[in-house]
Formats: structure tokens, C-alpha cells, sequence
């Protein structure tokens, strides 16, 4: 197993010819500072001495976990590289490496938390329960064959924002520590979890009420699973823990299964890129026909305005192998879409990805494409993902695409 | 160690000290590893530069000066317990002033970035390499870049007008200025360009900028011979035509192209030239018509001409990519494509691409030959196998065979890419062949004049 993992890591660091284009494009490396290790081509330079260390068995440890563990997975780099590598699969992989074990001294304290409670509870902070409270009132139909699967992200946000407020009052260090404490005894997230932003938690709450009421409106009427959905394991993926993800995936699958749901219809861009590519290499039988809300609600009338409004292009969506532009459409048919001067496979990410293990990084990442966004003139800042919204919502310009449908649709 | 603490408290958190930290300073686009560094500074303002610099004077510890670290010399590396001064946090543009022709700008900016600021301004920075995505400000100065367009607009020294400088003693030195002329005394500001920071850290730069051009057409023109290539880009710039660009590809170019970007070629054709003339609205087409005569008395397999802006930009992207796309090529990872890169006057282009092709057969390599061929420009992209020996010698021996070449024909061993670590010897050749010894006199004088202790970039360009 880890020698394969290291073989990958070879043949994608061995291509490298360290030319710097992709440092021109990752979004993490002027926020740090310019400390190459957290730019796309240090990432290359590091893992490749990482890489060699392994293979010749040194003694010396290389504390290289900040640098893996700060890359968004936004795939920037690939579409400036001339050599074809990924700095995210660098990064990845070297990740699946740390937690395979053979570098426990890298491991994240943060991520080994967020980990085992997902691994419990189904959901990162152990919030399932409270995940499903949007929905009350609504009616589903238990008997359709597609299920809504909210992949409980846009209810996540409005506690990692209370957390990141929690993390600033206690310090690095002592946030560290709780993290190792509750990595083992992840009851004990409760005490991290009763915290929620309320405001944030009305918004995001409305824009799912918004993603239902616009499926209805097409003619769907979609089954839910309340407090009994699980999180869909992105964070155990992206964070490199390979074998749990497997068996967290296999749970998953099983209650979608157990639902009798054909069509699952995912609404923010990370649910929708793991279920449609991650899923199906680590679950045999995942079968499931998997769609974007966007594609359903495409023949509904939204009018068209002059208004002119920018979008914020989510990279799981556009930098993926095959883009899915279907929101961009969707918008041009609605409004004057401007775009800004990094846009489809340059788009620069919002630095969501970072929110939960690097703070600070992830706030002037948002604060610098905000700039970028707002530098187009337009009126509004149109996102198509929770986590985007989240951070980019720095002023009320920035509003939820589904939330801007809505108010297209009712004029 | 007490260096080491004498640097953090000039620099605080901008200076780096872990291992891990440092593992990507030490290598910039060349083959060559550099080693670790003492510490890498990150310094956010002028200041922190005198001080580092004054710190390294006083402890006499070597210092490179790194701009974006796509030198493929050598040049941007480091030596063991050398210190790394990075330059990427003077990042901004300070002034764009396109009544008066000038920008000025910090050393780290990109000079993508720049461009498409000046856009804004309908104007633009002419100096273009191929790695214009990455390569800064700072060291396209200091390596004296060229690039696709300097075959009309020259390299970068034409277009540096004013520098601000720390010096190897820590002095600050305003050279040059805002003005389009100035005859005040020596040259200073040319001596900075293509110093490879020897001389001192390029703080700010006032740049020449120039309007875009009104209008652009593009001749594609393919020839079976290299000798027919030469001989006919010769007579366009006899007759007075200079092209905006004028570039050739040849097959192994050609074919990764197709490979990489999916653009077609004429199958039967081992030579592609790119002519691009730039000229107003009204006598674009007539100029594009007289160049595509010239071209065709030197029986071209087919010539086309185009003035639509979508084919006219792939074709640019596909050129200036065209380095990158050789990879496609390669057999192994540790395969790698070592540029060889040299100059000679344009009339003496045919009988040295012809050279330069027996040479490339004699020693039994596997080498594409492109170049911006307006300017007398060869790129011989060898393929180097990093890990055999042989190999890798019998590619020194070629390099030292081109260089010769280039000599004998009136021209130079580097046209663009600097000296750095890789052509020390070849320099050195190129003095001795032409009878100018003494240059390297002057220039070492000159250098330890500025740095007696000689901290700055230790060990590259020459001794
Ligand atoms: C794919 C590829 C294509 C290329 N194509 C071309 C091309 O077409 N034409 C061409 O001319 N070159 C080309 N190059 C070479 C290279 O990009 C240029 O030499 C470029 O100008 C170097 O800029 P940099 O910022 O990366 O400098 P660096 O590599 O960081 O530094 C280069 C030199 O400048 C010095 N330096 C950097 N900043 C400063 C400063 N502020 N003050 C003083 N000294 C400084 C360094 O010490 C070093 O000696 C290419 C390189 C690559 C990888
Ligand atoms: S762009 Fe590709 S080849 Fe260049 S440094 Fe980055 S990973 Fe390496
Ligand atoms: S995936 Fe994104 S954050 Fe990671 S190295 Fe590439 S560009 Fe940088």
C-alpha cells in the first residue's frame, strides 16, 4: 500500500521540471507570504525530497505537514503546467502518505479530529441531528426515485464559522490541544458544536428552502432523508485517509441504497465531484445516476435583466477534468455575467478549503479574490457553493446563486 | 547560528530557517541542484534589503538574489549556507504614466501580470520570454530577457530606463530616470541589466512602455530545407521588412506541438516560419502581401497569411509554449531539455542552422531546433538523460560546439538566457576566441569595485 503511494508521488513529482508557471497561479502562495513550501511548485520540490528520504530510509524527519495540508485541491496548477503534474495530487498523496502512518509526526491534530468524529457520527461536529432542522415544514415525497442529498454542507458552515471565532479566542496552541483531545474522544465535540452563527444559519437554511421550492417548480418533488443523511466524507477524503474513507463511503452508499433512491441530485460542488468521481473507484456498486440541481431547473423562466453581476466560478465545478458550467449558463440567461480576470480553468479558489485547518490563510485567500470579484464593476457577486459563499460573502453584494434564482424567478 | 539570529532580528518572521522551508529555494528551471542555504530573506521594504545586505557584508556570507526562479542557467540558485534574498514580496506597480511612456514597478511583479495591468492603458511591456508567466521584473532584468518580440522591440535593456538599486556596501543608488533620453554620464543603468545580481538587488525599475499595436497579421510559411529559412528571413530584413516576430519550428517541434495543442502541420514540411508584421489599420494587408512575395522567391512546400485574431493567438500560445510541449516527448522522467542558446548576426543564420544540424548528428543527439530567428536567435533543446554520465558529457561537448559556431560567426554564446552556473567556460571561450581577454579584466574589476568581498551570487557568471 505505501509503496504504491510512493510510487505515485514518484511518477508525479518525476515530471517535474521546476519551471515556477504553476506558483504564477496557486492562490496560497502570496497569502503565505511567498514561503515557496506553500506554493504549488514548493509543494513538487518538497514531496520529491520527501519522496527520496522515504526511499533511502533516512532518519531525518521532514516536517512537511503544513505544506500538504495548506494546498485548497482548486487543480489551478494543472492547467499551467507544462509538464502535465498536479500539485493537488502531489499534495493529496503525500497526505495519504502521512496518514497512512509512515509519518506520524505530520499528522494533523485538526484533521485527525474532524476524521474520527465524521467517522462516528456521520458528520464532521456531530451535528446530523441538527442538519435536518431547515427542512421542517416541508413536504417530501417518500416515494420518488431522486433523492435531494444536501450532503448536510450548506448546514456545516454556520458552525465552522463559530468554531474559527472559538480557534481565535483560544490560540493556536490550545486549539491544537483540544483538537487532540477530542480526535480521541469525540464525544467530546460537543463542546465545540454547540456554537452555530445564527445569521449565517437563517442564509444558508433559506437557500435550501430556495434549492427545494426551485426543484418544485420544475415539477420534482424529491424525497429527503432529515436527520437521518449522512455527510457525504469529503473532509476524510480530501485529508488523505484513504482506507476510512472506503469504509465510510461503503456506510453511505448503503443508506442511500436503503432509501430505494435512483437519481441523486447534489447541490454545492463538492458533494456533486466526490459522488461523481471519487465514489465510484472506492465503492463497487455505487450505481447511482448522480446530477447538479442546475441541470434540473434549466427550462424554468428566470426572465432576463440588464443587471450586471460577476460570478465566482467553484473550482471542484470548472478546474475538474470535464467542466460543468451549467450554473455560468444558467446566469447568462438571467443577467450580464462579467467575469473576472481569473475565470474558468484560471479561476482562483476562494480558499474555503482552508477554513478549519488554516485560518488566517483562508480569510486573506478570500479577501484577495473578493478584491478580484469586485474589481469587475458589477453589481453583484454571484457563488454556487456553501463553503464559496461563506467566504467571500464580505459585504451583502455576495448572494447564493440559488438565492438569486429565486428572486429571478418571483419578479 | 548567531547569524542566523543576527538575520531575525533585521527580518523577523520574513526569514525562513527550516529545512523544509528552504528545499524550494534551492532550485530555479536549470538542471542544477543547488544546495541549502544558510536562511532564506523575505524582506518587505528597501530597508530590510540594505540590512541584510550590510549584514552579509559585515559576516561575509554569500548572497543570491532570487526573482521567480525560472533561470535555466543556474543563476537563481544557491550554494551551501549562501543566503536566499527573495524578492517576491515587491509585488506591486507603483505608477503607469503612458503620456510620458514609463512604469514603474517592483522587482517581484511577473511580467504577465504587469502586461495585463498596461493593458488597461492600451499599452504594454515588449519584452516577452517564454516563462513571462513566472519570470519577474527583477530577474528578466538582471538576465537581459528576450523573447519572441524582440525581434522589432530588442531585449529588455531597451526598456529599463531607471533603476533603484542596493548596492553590495548597502547604499541605495538611484540610476537612470523617467525620461526617454539622458546623456548624463556613464551608462549605469545598462550595466545592472544582465548582471545576474552581482552587482547589487534591484529594488525598482522604470520601465519603457509602448503603445499596442494598431493592427497584426501573421505569414505561416513551410520549407523543406533549414538553408532556404535562413536565406529568406536574411532577404526580408534586406529589403527593410523587421518582422514583430519571425520564429521557425522544426519537425520534432512541430510534431510535439500537434501532440501537446493539437494543431496541424503540413506532413511533408520539416521547417515552419512565423512572420508577424505589426503596422496601422490601412497598410497592414499591403506590408503582409510584400513580405509573403519575399518569402516565396525561397520556394516554400505552401505559405499562408492570416489577420484573424483567434488563429493568429493559438499560434502565439502554441510558440511560446513550444519549450514546454517538448516534454511530451521525453522518454523517462529523468529526461530533462536542456536549452542551448546562442546568437549570430541574421545574414550568417543559414550556413549556422546548417552547422549547427551536422553537429547535432556527430555527436548522436536527439535535439529540436527552434528560435526567434528575426534576431539571429538559435534554441537547440537537447534531450539529456540526467542520470548517465556519458550522456550527459557528450551533451557538454555539443554545447561547447554550438557555442563555437556561434563565435564564428561573428555572434555570441548567450543570447538570452544569461551565464549563471552553465556557461562560465563558455564565456570565457567566447573572450578568448574574439581576442577579448581583457573584457574579463574590466569586468572583474568592475565587479569587485562594486563587491570586494564578493558576496554577491558567489561563484556564477565567472570567478
Ligand atoms: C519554460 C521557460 C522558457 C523560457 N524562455 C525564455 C525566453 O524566451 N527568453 C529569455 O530571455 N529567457 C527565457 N527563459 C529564461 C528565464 O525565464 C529568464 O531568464 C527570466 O528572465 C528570469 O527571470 P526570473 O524572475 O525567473 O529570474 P530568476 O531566475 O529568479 O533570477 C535570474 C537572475 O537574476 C537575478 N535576480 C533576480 N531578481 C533580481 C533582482 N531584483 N535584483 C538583482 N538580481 C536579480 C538572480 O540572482 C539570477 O542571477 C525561459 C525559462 C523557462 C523556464
Ligand atoms: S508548472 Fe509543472 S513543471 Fe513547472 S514547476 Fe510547476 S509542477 Fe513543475
Ligand atoms: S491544487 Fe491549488 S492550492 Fe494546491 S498546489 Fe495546485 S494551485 Fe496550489
Amino acid at each position: 500500500m505505501t509503496e504504491s503511494l510512493l510510487q505515485k508521488l514518484e511518477a508525479e513529482v518525476g515530471k517535474c521540471i521546476s519551471c515556477g508557471f504553476c506558483e504564477s497561479v496557486c492562490p496560497t502562495l502570496s497569502p503565505s507570504g511567498y514561503d515557496l513550501w506553500k506554493g504549488a511548485r514548493g509543494r513538487v520540490l518538497v514531496a520529491k525530497e520527501l519522496a527520496k528520504d522515504l526511499r533511502s530510509g533516512s532518519d531525518g524527519i521532514l516536517h512537511v505537514s503544513d505544506s500538504f495540508y495548506s494546498c485548497l485541491d482548486c487543480y489551478a496548477c494543472l492547467y499551467v503546467c507544462p509538464a502535465g503534474v498536479n500539485a493537488g495530487i502531489v499534495s493529496h498523496t503525500s497526505r495519504e502518505i502521512i496518514a497512512s502512518g509512515m509519518l506520524p509526526e505530520n499528522e494533523n491534530p485538526v484533521a485527525k479530529m474532524i476524521v474520527s468524529t465524521t467517522m462516528k457520527y456521520l458528520n464532521p461536529l456531530g451535528v446530523r441531528e441538527k442538519a435536518s432542522k431547515w427542512a421542517e415544514g416541508l413536504n417530501f415525497n417518500d416515494n420518488s426515485p431522486d433523492l435531494l442529498y444536501t450532503g448536510n454542507m450548506f448546514q456545516l458552515m454556520p458552525y465552522t464559522k463559530s468554531l474559527n471565532s472559538l480557534r481565535n479566542l483560544m490560540g493556536r496552541r490550545m486549539s491544537k490541544f483540544m483538537a487532540g483531545l477530542v480526535g480521541k474522544h469525540p464525544p467530546l465535540i460537543g463542546f465545540i458544536s454547540n456554537r452555530r452563527d445564527r445569521d449565517l444559519d437563517a442564509r444558508m437554511s433559506q437557500s435550501l428552502r430556495n434549492i427545494v421550492e426551485l426543484l418544485e417548480s420544475s415539477g420534482l418533488n424529491v424525497k429527503y432523508l432529515g436527520s437521518n443523511e449522512p455527510y457525504p466524507g469529503t473532509f476524510i477524503y480530501d485529508l488523505g485517509y484513504a482506507d476510512q474513507f472506503r469504509i465510510y463511503a461503503e456506510k453511505v452508499t448503503k443508506i442511500l441504497k436503503d432509501s430505494g433512491a435512483k437519481r441523486i441530485i447534489t447541490i454545492d460542488p463538492h458533494t456533486f465531484d466526490l459522488l461523481k468521481n471519487t465514489y465510484p473507484k472506492f465503492v463497487r456498486d455505487f450505481d447511482f445516476e448522480v446530477v447538479h440541481y442546475i441541470d434540473l431547473i434549466k427550462d424554468l423562466d428566470f426572465g432576463k435583466s440588464g443587471e450586471k453581476v460577476t460570478f465566482h466560478e467553484p473550482c471542484h465545478l470548472v478546474l475538474r477534468e470535464c467542466p460543468y458550467n451549467s450554473p455560468m449558463d444558467l446566469l447568462r440567461q438571467t443577467s450580464e455575467v462579467i467575469l473576472p480576470a481569473r475565470s474558468g480553468r484560471k479561476t482562483r479558489c476562494c480558499g474555503g478549503p482552508n477554513e478549519l485547518l488554516f485560518p488566517e490563510l483562508s480569510e486573506k485567500i478570500s479577501e484577495q479574490r473578493y478584491g478580484e470579484l469586485r474589481e469587475t464593476g458589477a453589481s453583484r457577486v454571484v457563488t454556487a457553493c456553501p463553503i464559496c459563499f461563506t467566504n467571500l460573502a464580505k459585504d451583502e453584494k455576495t448572494i447564493e446563486i440559488s438565492d438569486f434564482l429565486i428572486e429571478k424567478l418571483r419578479k | 547560528m548567531d547569524q542566523v539570529h543576527g538575520l531575525k532580528q533585521i527580518l523577523g518572521a520574513n526569514l525562513l530557517t527550516s529545512r523544509e522551508q528552504k528545499i524550494p529555494f534551492q532550485t530555479d528551471a536549470s538542471y542544477f541542484q543547488g544546495q541549502e542555504p544558510l536562511a532564506v530573506a523575505l524582506p518587505e521594504n528597501v530597508k530590510q534589503v540594505r540590512e541584510v545586505i550590510k549584514f552579509c557584508q559585515e559576516h561575509s556570507i554569500p548572497v543570491v538574489v532570487r526573482g521567480g526562479g525560472t533561470a535555466l542557467t543556474g543563476s537563481s540558485i544557491p550554494f551551501k549556507d549562501f543566503i536566499v534574498l527573495s524578492m517576491a514580496k515587491f509585488d506591486k506597480i507603483i505608477e503607469v504614466k503612458p503620456e510620458d511612456r514609463y512604469a514603474i514597478v517592483e522587482p517581484g511583479v511577473k511580467l504577465d501580470a504587469l502586461n495585463q495591468y498596461l493593458a488597461n492603458f492600451g499599452h504594454f511591456y515588449p519584452p516577452d520570454p517564454a516563462s513571462s508567466m513566472a519570470a519577474s521584473v527583477g530577474g528578466s532584468i538582471s538576465t537581459n530577457a528576450g523573447g519572441l518580440r524582440a525581434s522589432l522591440y530588442g531585449t529588455t535593456r531597451n526598456w529599463v530606463l531607471g533603476l533603484e538599486v542596493v548596492l553590495p556596501n548597502g547604499e541605495i543608488v538611484k540610476v537612470g530616470g523617467k525620461v526617454l533620453k539622458r546623456t548624463a554620464g556613464y551608462d549605469l543603468t545598462s550595466m545592472f541589466v544582465g548582471a545576474e545580481g552581482t552587482l547589487g538587488v534591484v529594488t525598482k525599475a522604470i520601465l519603457k512602455i509602448w503603445p499596442l499595436p494598431e493592427s497584426k497579421g501573421r505569414i505561416l510559411a513551410y520549407y523543406d530545407t533549414i538553408d532556404k529559412v535562413g536565406k529568406a528571413i536574411s532577404k526580408l530584413k534586406g529589403k527593410g521588412i523587421t518582422p514583430l516576430i519571425a520564429e521557425f519550428l522544426d519537425r520534432i517541434s512541430m510534431d510535439s506541438l500537434s501532440k501537446t495543442r493539437g494543431l496541424k502541420f503540413p506532413d511533408e514540411v520539416d521547417y515552419m516560419l512565423i512572420v508577424d508584421l505589426s503596422s496601422t489599420r490601412e497598410s497592414i494587408d499591403r506590408e503582409l502581401s510584400d513580405a509573403a512575395e519575399v518569402l516565396k522567391e525561397f520556394g516554400p512546400v505552401s505559405i499562408k497569411i492570416t489577420t484573424d485574431p483567434t488563429e493568429m493567438d493559438r499560434i502565439y500560445e502554441a510558440r511560446k509554449g513550444a519549450y514546454s510541449s517538448l516534454l511530451s516527448e521525453r522518454e523517462s522522467n529523468s529526461e530533462r531539455v536542456v536549452i542551448g542558446d546562442i546568437v549570430v548576426p541574421a545574414s550568417e543564420l543559414s550556413a549556422a542552422l546548417k552547422e549547427s544540424e551536422e553537429k547535432v548528428k556527430e555527436h548522436h543527439l536527439k535535439v529540436a531546433l527552434f528560435g526567434h530567428i528575426s534576431d539571429g536567435n538559435i534554441h537547440a533543446n537537447i534531450y539529456a538523460d540526467l542520470d548517465n554520465r556519458e550522456h550527459m558529457e557528450r551533451i557538454d561537448r555539443f554545447q561547447i560546439d554550438f557555442g563555437k559556431i556561434a563565435i564564428k560567426h561573428g555572434g555570441s554564446v548567450s543570447a538570452e538566457h544569461g551565464i549563471g552556473i552553465e556557461k562560465k567556460e563558455l564565456l570565457e571561450m567566447e573572450l578568448e576566441e574574439t581576442g577579448s581577454q581583457y573584457t574579463m579584466e574590466i569586468m572583474k574589476t568592475i565587479r569587485k569595485a562594486f563587491d570586494p568581498n564578493g558576496i554577491m551570487n558567489r561563484g556564477k557568471m565567472f570567478d
